[in-house]
């Protein structure tokens, strides 16, 4: 019975419109955010002007690049925040520019726009570029400026915490983003070890495989759950569960055939979507002579998103059967708001976080260091969700009884 | 599963008897008391259950299905505990009072979904699709879908996705509620052959259904079991109580209020009224034969005192 039913249930979802908006929200992530970091890293070349950067932790690297970004985002009036991982432009009103100028004039000396604006204008003239007529400039190192002579680290971070909150948070101004704003230029060693890893120890496809699932574990740590609320409130909207309650078929091939068709059907179009990245680095690894691993994609897809997939889909399916209601999804996307900001960005440290992040093709010996913590993460995810599965059941059989809604709905029923 | 015996032909668990048995069933809404001291027997055919809205019929019909589970008493479905549900889900059909289907579905996939949950194989399940929305009169309707079907269809879709696994009992809440007179009508004579081979107890406040199509009823009033048996019995508890008469308008009032009517008919400044009376009323008052209606009115004014107006067609 549950072969048959997991077909009917695939077939359903195929045919709802949940599942296809979220499909496309999938193919709006996977165009948008990850379709510019899919260019093939070449191998770096002796002579090269330029290897690249590394990110520094020397504090006054850090306080010369972070304040550098402010003056020159001051300067043109283009102050820049990720508030759930996408661009946002900030507009400030006159009363936080003026909060902002003092805080410059604090950690900088810079007085004014105008100074900030000569301030850039000096910088790129010493780099040879120029800013474009809209602002925009592409130069060969991101602009840095000195801080103020008596200026602490630790006033810095305060001052820069204010300019965070003045713009409403995700900015590069924020504790995690300023740390890694300072970069040094890598040596070609440096630059070839770096290139080393992603070819020979994640054979080219595993850094590009974690970095797609990055960019899609992020929608996928909410969007299950809109499927899972829709499913588990089907049958009541439809007038459908009186007929499925009094079937012979057990709670348990009803819950899991739906439950796996979910599964099943998110996978696909990630498996689907993974084969352009999946094509490009094979058919780069094969005239670079490099061993790709053509698995790599599966893997990561059922490794590092399916337990993602699996929790909020089991916490929908829970929530919902359990009161009736779409409060999952206020659950769900409370604790995805969380996880989305939560943990270090390019990889390692990734805790017990529902979204892992690992926002770099690059940093293998992050998630190698890391490993274990991160399976032991996602087991945590998949021993959990199958607890939810099995809650549901339970909770789906009593339903099936009277025994759990008598109390729920006895109003309703009085009435009859 | 492996001590239930099977019929080899027929594919349909072996019961002891084809009876429902009910015994000292109380069911209990928290502090309200549902149906009260309900015994009853019910054998194959068809078996109606009146009463007014809110008398306990659908209660009583959602714990025969496993719907809800009983407070207090027995209950036994063709020899088996009503607690056993999953082997009584295998024998029962059930038709809700209110019901529909994913309203995408076509009519096949509905009743084949619902074929794949009564856990019949792709083969049993093609075969027997087809047949029944035949014998529903929706063969030309198959790839119709659910959303685009009347409120008839539906209903005689509702009843083919009940006997889908051929179950030896069928309970039918409130069936034809809704329904114009033609599509009423056949679906009475549906549920009549139905009955032929098995338990289908049909639960309605109409007592034209009643009166098509059972030849054993029961009636309850307020959770309470009033009458059980044939309806030629119940109907001779009324011989010589129901009278016609025709009388003038402004007399109706008058009589209305000394005797329960039953039915009226307008003719011009008059009118022909069937009421009941214990004894020869008035000498117009002519004598007649009783139906179901006027025993089933008298049934409640007697049992349960003040009587509703019902719906007969």
């Amino acid at each position: 019975m549950f072969g048959q039913l997991l077909i009917k249930e695939c077939k359903q979802t195929f045919k709802s419109l949940i599942y296809w908006l979220i499909v496309l929200v999938l193919l709006f992530d996977f165009a948008t955010q990850l379709g510019g970091d899919t260019e093939i890293r070449k191998e770096p070349q002796k002579g090269e002007s330029g290897y690249g950067y590394r990110s520094s932790d020397d504090p006054t690297l850090i306080m010369k690049a972070t304040l550098g970004s402010l003056v020159e985002q001051f300067a043109y009036d283009r102050f820049v925040t990720y508030p759930i991982g996408f661009y946002k432009h900030v507009t400030l009103n006159g009363k936080e520019e003026k909060q902002i100028e003092e805080i410059l004039q604090k950690t900088t000396g810079l007085s004014g726009r105008a100074e900030a604006e000569q301030a850039v204008s000096d910088w790129y003239e010493a780099q040879n570029t120029a800013p474009g007529p809209d602002g925009a400039i592409m130069p060969a190192k991101s602009m840095e400026i000195a801080p103020a002579p008596d200026l602490t680290y630790d006033r810095f971070s305060a001052y820069m915490d204010e300019v965070d909150s003045i713009l409403g948070g995700g900015s590069s101004y924020a504790k995690d983003a300023r740390e890694h704003s300072a970069s040094v230029p890598m040596t070609y060693e440096e630059a070839m070890e770096e290139y080393r890893e992603l070819t020979e120890q994640d054979r080219l496809t595993g850094g590009y495989a974690r970095l797609f699932s990055d960019y899609m574990g992020i929608f996928l740590g909410v969007l299950p759950v809109f499927l899972a609320v829709t499913r588990a409130l089907r049958d009541k909207r439809a007038g459908m569960q009186d007929l499925i309650y009094t079937r012979k078929g057990s709670s348990f091939a009803i819950i899991a055939s739906r439950y796996t068709a979910m599964l099943v059907m998110l996978v696909l179009p990630l498996l689907a979507l993974s084969l352009l990245p999946l094509s490009d680095c094979l058919r780069y690894a094969s005239s670079a002579g490099i061993s790709a691993d053509p698995f790599a994609y599966v893997k990561y897809i059922f490794g590092w998103l399916l337990p993602t997939i699996m929790t909020a889909a089991a916490v929908g399916m829970f929530l919902t059967e359990l009161t009736d209601t779409a409060l999952a999804i206020l659950i769900q996307g409370a604790w995805w708001f969380v996880s989305v900001f939560t943990g270090a960005l390019h990889g390692g440290a990734y805790g017990w976080n529902l979204i892992p992040r690992h926002n770099t093709v690059m940093n293998w010996s992050g998630y190698h260091d890391h490993f274990s913590q991160l399976a032991a993460n996602r087991i945590l995810y998949v021993f959990l969700s199958v607890i939810l599965v099995v809650l549901t059941v339970l909770i789906y059989q009593q339903k099936r009884k009277g025994r759990y809604r008598l109390s729920w709905n006895l109003s309703g029923r009085l009435k009859k | 599963m492996s001590e239930m015996p099977y019929n080899s032909k027929t594919g349909r668990v072996k019961f002891m008897s084809a009876e429902i048995r009910i015994q000292n069933l109380n069911q209990y809404y928290g502090k309200k008391q549902a149906l009260k001291d309900i015994n009853l027997t019910i054998e194959t055919g068809m078996f109606g259950l009146l009463g007014r809205n809110g008398a306990g019929k659908t209660t009583l019909m959602k714990v025969l299905a496993t719907l809800l589970p009983k407070s207090e008493g027995q209950i036994s479905v063709c020899g088996r505990n009503i607690e056993e549900a999953k082997k009584i889900r295998q024998i029962t059909g059930y038709l809700p009072q209110e019901f529909s289907m994913y309203p995408n579905m076509t009519v096949y996939e509905a009743m084949d979904y619902l074929g794949v949950l009564s856990g019949l194989s792709r083969k049993r399940r093609k075969r027997k699709i087809p047949e029944l929305l035949e014998r529903v009169n929706l063969q030309n309707d198959q790839k119709k879908r659910v959303k685009a079907l009347s409120g008839g269809m539906k209903r005689r879709l509702g009843i083919a996705q009940a006997i889908l696994h051929n179950p030896r009992i069928l309970i039918v809440d409130e069936p034809t509620a809704g329904l114009d007179p033609e599509e009423r009508v056949r679906f009475r004579n549906l549920l009549c052959e139905i009955a032929e081979e098995r338990i289908v107890i049909l639960s309605t406040h109409i007592v034209g259904d009643v009166e098509a199509t059972c030849e054993q009823i029961a009636v309850l009033d307020e959770g309470e079991l009033i009458y059980q048996g044939s309806v030629s019995a119940l109907i001779e508890q009324t011989e010589g109580k129901v009278y016609q008469a025709e009388i003038s308008k402004r007399e109706l009032e008058l009589l209305k209020k000394q005797y329960l009517v039953t039915s009226m008919l307008t003719l011009g400044n008059n009118v022909m009224v069937r009421f009941l009376a214990e004894e020869t009323p008035f000498a117009s008052a002519k004598p007649c034969e009783a139906g179901v209606e006027d025993a089933y009115m008298y049934l409640m004014q007697r049992e349960g005192g003040e009587t509703q107006c019902l719906d007969n067609y």
